[in-house]
């Protein structure tokens, strides 16, 4: 917690818990816990954001969600994919890639 | 999907926000927990963990905050508090909310009536099974002018052999007259319908209790059978289920009831009491005057899956096979088939479709009123509305709730309408000329309230349409400088109310004009010359039973002795008998020749009436040459006709029919009649006041009897007042005798002409609401611009202006308005009333006084409407009016 923590860009934060959410269903604290080790502490999501942002993507009908028992009997309310964030995934990448490029050449050239 | 799913989690949000709060709570709760575990588990203390945890999550508030906006359901929330806004200002201005509510009533209320009208006449299908399969066949023939006429009994039968793409063919008619039922010694009229045995199987129609007719009883069967109507059944035989194998007295004759029909079983006719099967001799079918005379409405049903074309050519086979097979009859007999509904709607179509397209005018105006008195309102809350654009409220957030409010207005107006509508409907029944609607199918239903509901909407749309754009394009900077009442804001406004206003004049000219052209139509036909006087003349209608005046010796001597007990009745001028009332139904026609004409040479469609003597000389028409009908002209001396001016006009050029000899055959033969004309009488219109008087002759009934005749009695007082001295002189004469009507002869003369007056008063009545409507409008507009230009009025009168000048200003102004709506409601009229020519008699569609007359009755009211307001302009004190803001 003491590294520098760079704060992620609303649009960015929408397509990593997409990525994330890729692999399994999970809940909304596990979700904050796989993005900051993912990006090896580097990306360290202001998880009060992270509600907001599932109700984002619910709205869209990329994801939805349901209360489940986690392992230790604890009430919790795990998210997944729709087909529809499955796809998002994709085409949500591609544009970050595509987003990433033009300020990296910007970058180099300047 | 998706967007489905986000709408659900948005309507439960905003239908349960206590559980969405809850159910982010529990979930905050965990994250939180879980934080402190792990945080625990590295190391930290309880107090530390707890705090880190929520550094880390960030404000608590503010993600709850952040969740709502997302989660909060934002259109819908919003549309909800707009609804309250508004009712909270309409119960603030009530008297401005009720104007636009009631305004709104009367166009959709006067949509509704006319809607359930057209709903329940033209739009819904007949009563029947697969209805859609139902064709009414008819003949037609160039050389006599017939088209779609009734047919012959051996031409329907023919098709209903022959042609295969029909399942069954039908006949019927209902034009028998009437006839008398004898229960419990109490004699009663009854409107009977005749038909082939397979009347009601055609059309798929089941009995209530009993059965119908089987197809053998199309013949006789030496058992007179009858089904009764449900309201026959109910009124005269107290619903008694033991009627069916019951047998009544009709006319004289044993009639077994059979079977009883369901209430809603009203074919051909509302009032039809009874049916019989026409039990034809079987040896009709080998006779000529079977496939001669024509009488009979064919209904036949065609098979499924065959269309209509297909049917036709094989009809119109089976029509030329005829035409060679008997060409005595058929030579030139055409037939054809028309869809039953279509058939039977026929001429109620148009009027119909008239009155909804003016109601729909009405709503339109109504529309641009109630837009006025939103625009109105929108501006006095100026203020308020700029303070919120300033505020940064947006402008399609204003211009969403400037819609909500007219929605809402509308949807109340709706209401109001509907009940209206449902008064309107019940008085449209009322007062409609007998059997032009089909009173029984006539209610609300889905498509009535489907329409309402669309009307309802659609004008809540389009009076808001005004206010919308105008709060949209307004500027907050304008609208703050001086309280809200900058030049251009003003300016832009005021352009919307005019606009709404000449819309208004525009409409309300189109309706009066239609309006117009059906009044100038209807006082043309009281106009027409009838061929008699109808003032103080009563008539009876008197039908003989044939089974007891089985000879014409016996009903001409009951017709003789009802004459003559009449005539000594007090206050009793003359009394006369004709055998179809002239205005109300024409006899029987006929082909006819004269003695003397070339070998071969006839003439067709010469209508027949019986009279007695006196008939002419009571109803006023006059004898223009030869003599009247005298007792002499008995049984047994010569035979002797009356023709009307049209026949002499059009087969006796230049000649004097007077002497001349008739016979009504084509080609007469040894039984032929052959009479001698022995004068000529003024024309007399047969069926109504719009359709020229054709041929006819009149023959004495002593010479041509026949068993219903309308005895007319002329009076010097009310001939109302005779009524009950008529009834008691028929019932001295036989008491077994009922009279199927008895009215005055001006009843029968208004009675021709009720569709159009009912037409005419609708039409009227619509154009007088909706030019009130749209004085309203001028005058609301008018009074608005002298409020605003009180100040500008003041100092003109300060500077010298004469109060006659500032008024003048004022009344120009609301002049230029009217003037650009009867511009352009001219070209609508020009326009729409050529959808009316067929409804007009004697006035073109677009007739030069209507389209003079109407505008300046318009400028006229809109004058007064704006005199007001002028006046009270001119009376603006300068002081007070320079003081003022």
């Amino acid at each position: 917690m003491q590294n520098p923590s760079t704060d992620v860009l609303r649009g960015t934060l929408d397509l990593l818990i997409l990525k994330t959410l890729t692999l399994e269903p999970m809940h909304g604290w596990g979700i904050g816990q796989r993005i900051e080790q993912m990006s090896r502490g580097v990306l360290d999501a202001n998880q009060g954001s992270l509600y907001p942002a599932f109700q984002r993507l619910e709205q869209k009908g990329w994801i939805d969600s349901e209360w489940r028992t986690t392992e230790n009997n604890r009430r919790a309310k795990y998210y997944r994919l729709t087909p529809a964030g499955r796809r998002a995934v994709g085409t949500e990448a591609a544009s970050w890639r595509r987003y990433v490029e033009a300020v990296e050449f910007i970058l180099q050239t300047t | 999907m998706g967007a489905i799913k986000g709408f659900n989690a948005r309507l439960r949000a905003l239908l349960f926000p206590r559980a969405a709060e809850r159910a982010l709570n529990d979930e905050i709760q965990f994250h939180l927990e879980q934080e402190i575990d792990k945080n625990v588990r590295l190391g930290m203390s309880e107090v530390e963990a707890r705090r880190q945890a929520l550094v880390q999550f960030g404000g608590l508030t503010q993600t709850r905050e952040a969740h709502h906006e997302v989660y909060a359901a934002r259109p819908l929330e919003e549309l909800a508090a707009d609804t309250r806004y508004t009712l909270r200002t309409m119960r603030r201005t009530p008297v401005l909310a009720g104007a636009a509510i009631l305004t709104l009533a009367l166009g959709v209320g006067a949509n509704t009536a006319i809607f359930s009208a057209v709903n329940a006449v033209v739009l819904r299908p007949l009563p029947f099974p697969n209805s859609s399969q139902l064709y009414m066949l008819w003949e037609e023939n160039p050389e006599k002018g017939w088209y779609k006429q009734v047919a012959a009994p051996a031409n329907m039968l023919d098709w209903k052999e022959q042609v295969a793409a029909f399942a069954d063919v039908m006949a019927y008619s209902d034009a028998f007259g009437t006839s008398t039922l004898i229960e419990n010694g109490e004699p009663t009229i009854v409107r009977p319908a005749f038909g082939t045995g397979n009347f009601f199987s055609v059309l798929g129609a089941r009995a209530a209790l009993g059965r119908t007719f089987t197809d053998a009883e199309t013949w006789r069967t030496g058992q007179s059978i009858a089904v009764l109507s449900h309201h026959l059944w109910r009124d005269r035989f107290s619903s008694d289920r033991a009627i069916i194998g019951r047998t009544i007295q009709l006319d004289g004759q044993a009639v077994q009831v059979v079977g009883v029909m369901p209430a809603s079983f009203d074919y051909p006719h509302e009032n039809t009491d009874l049916w019989q099967p026409w039990a034809w001799d079987p040896r009709n079918r080998e006779r000529v005057s079977f496939r001669r005379a024509h009488w009979l409405n064919v209904v036949a049903r065609v098979k499924p899956g065959i269309t209509p074309e297909a049917a036709n050519a094989q009809l119109q086979a089976v029509v030329k096979r005829l035409q060679r097979d008997y060409p005595a009859t058929n030579r030139v007999m055409g037939a054809g088939m028309t869809p039953l509904h279509e058939f039977l709607v026929g001429d109620t179509r148009l009027p119909l479709l008239v009155l909804l397209g003016a109601v729909g005018l009405l709503l339109l105006i109504a529309c641009a009123n109630v837009g006025n008195l939103m625009l109105v309102k929108a501006a006095d809350r100026e203020r308020e509305a700029a303070l919120r654009l300033a505020l940064g409220a947006g402008r399609s957030r204003l211009v969403r709730q400037a819609f909500t409010e007219s929605l809402v207005l509308s949807l109340i107006g709706g209401v109001a309408g509907v009940s209206l509508g449902w008064w309107g409907t019940r008085a449209l029944q009322a007062m409609q000329p007998a059997g032009m609607l089909r009173v029984s199918h006539f209610d609300f239903d889905w498509a009535v309230l489907g329409y309402v509901l669309a009307i309802t909407t659609i004008s809540g749309l389009l009076f808001g349409i005004a206010p919308a754009l105008w709060s949209s394009r307004r500027s907050p900077q304008d609208a703050l400088k001086e309280g809200g009442r900058s030049g251009s804001q003003t300016r832009r406004m005021r352009r919307w109310g005019e606009r709404l206003v000449i819309g208004e004049v525009a409409l309300a000219l189109m309706l009066s004009v239609g309006a117009g052209l059906l009044v100038r139509s209807l006082i043309r036909l009281q106009h027409v010359d009838p061929g008699f006087d109808p003032n103080g003349v009563i008539v009876a209608r008197v039908e003989l039973p044939g089974a007891r005046y089985d000879t014409g010796e016996k009903a001409n001597v009951f017709f003789n002795r009802l004459e003559e007990q009449l005539r000594g009745l007090p206050g009793i001028e003359g009394v006369g008998s004709v055998s179809d009332l002239p205005l109300r139904n024409t006899g029987y026609s006929s082909d006819f020749t004269v003695a003397g004409w070339p070998a071969g040479t006839y003439g067709s469609e010469v209508v027949h009436r019986r009279v007695t003597p006196a008939f002419f000389q009571t109803i006023r028409t006059p004898l223009v040459s030869g003599r009247a009908l005298t007792a002499a002209d008995a049984a047994n001396s010569v035979p002797v006709v009356l023709i009307n001016e049209a026949l002499a006009k059009k087969h006796f050029k230049g000649e004097n029919p007077i002497g001349k000899r008739i016979v009504f055959d084509k080609e007469p033969d040894s039984t032929s009649v052959w009479r001698t004309i022995i004068g000529v009488v003024k024309d007399q219109h047969q069926t109504k006041l719009s359709i020229e008087p054709v041929i006819e002759v009149f023959e004495p009934l002593a010479q041509s009897a026949t068993n219903g005749m309308s005895v007319l009695a002329r009076t010097a007082g009310d001939p109302a007042a005779l009524g009950p001295a008529i009834r008691r002189t028929v019932a001295e004469l036989d008491r077994s005798l009922a009279l199927s009507s008895v009215e005055t002869l001006n009843q029968v003369r208004a009675t021709s002409l009720a569709r159009e007056r009912f037409l005419t008063t609708l039409l009227l009545l619509f154009a007088g609401v909706g030019l009130a409507l749209a004085v309203v409008g001028v005058y609301g507009v008018m009074a608005q611009m002298a409020r605003r230009r009180v100040r500008e009025m003041g100092i003109r009168l300060a500077l010298g202006a004469q109060a006659n000048d500032v008024r003048w200003l004022v009344v120009r102004n609301g002049l230029r308005l009217v003037v650009a709506g009867l511009v352009i409601g001219t070209l609508g009229a020009l326009a729409a009333t050529r959808a009316m020519q067929a409804l007009l008699f004697g006035v073109a569609s677009r007739d030069p006084l209507t389209f003079l007359a109407v505008p300046v009755v318009l400028v006229m009211t809109a004058l007064v409407a704006t005199w007001v307001p002028a006046s009270h302009a001119s009376r603006a004190d300068p002081a007070t009016a320079l003081r003022a803001e």
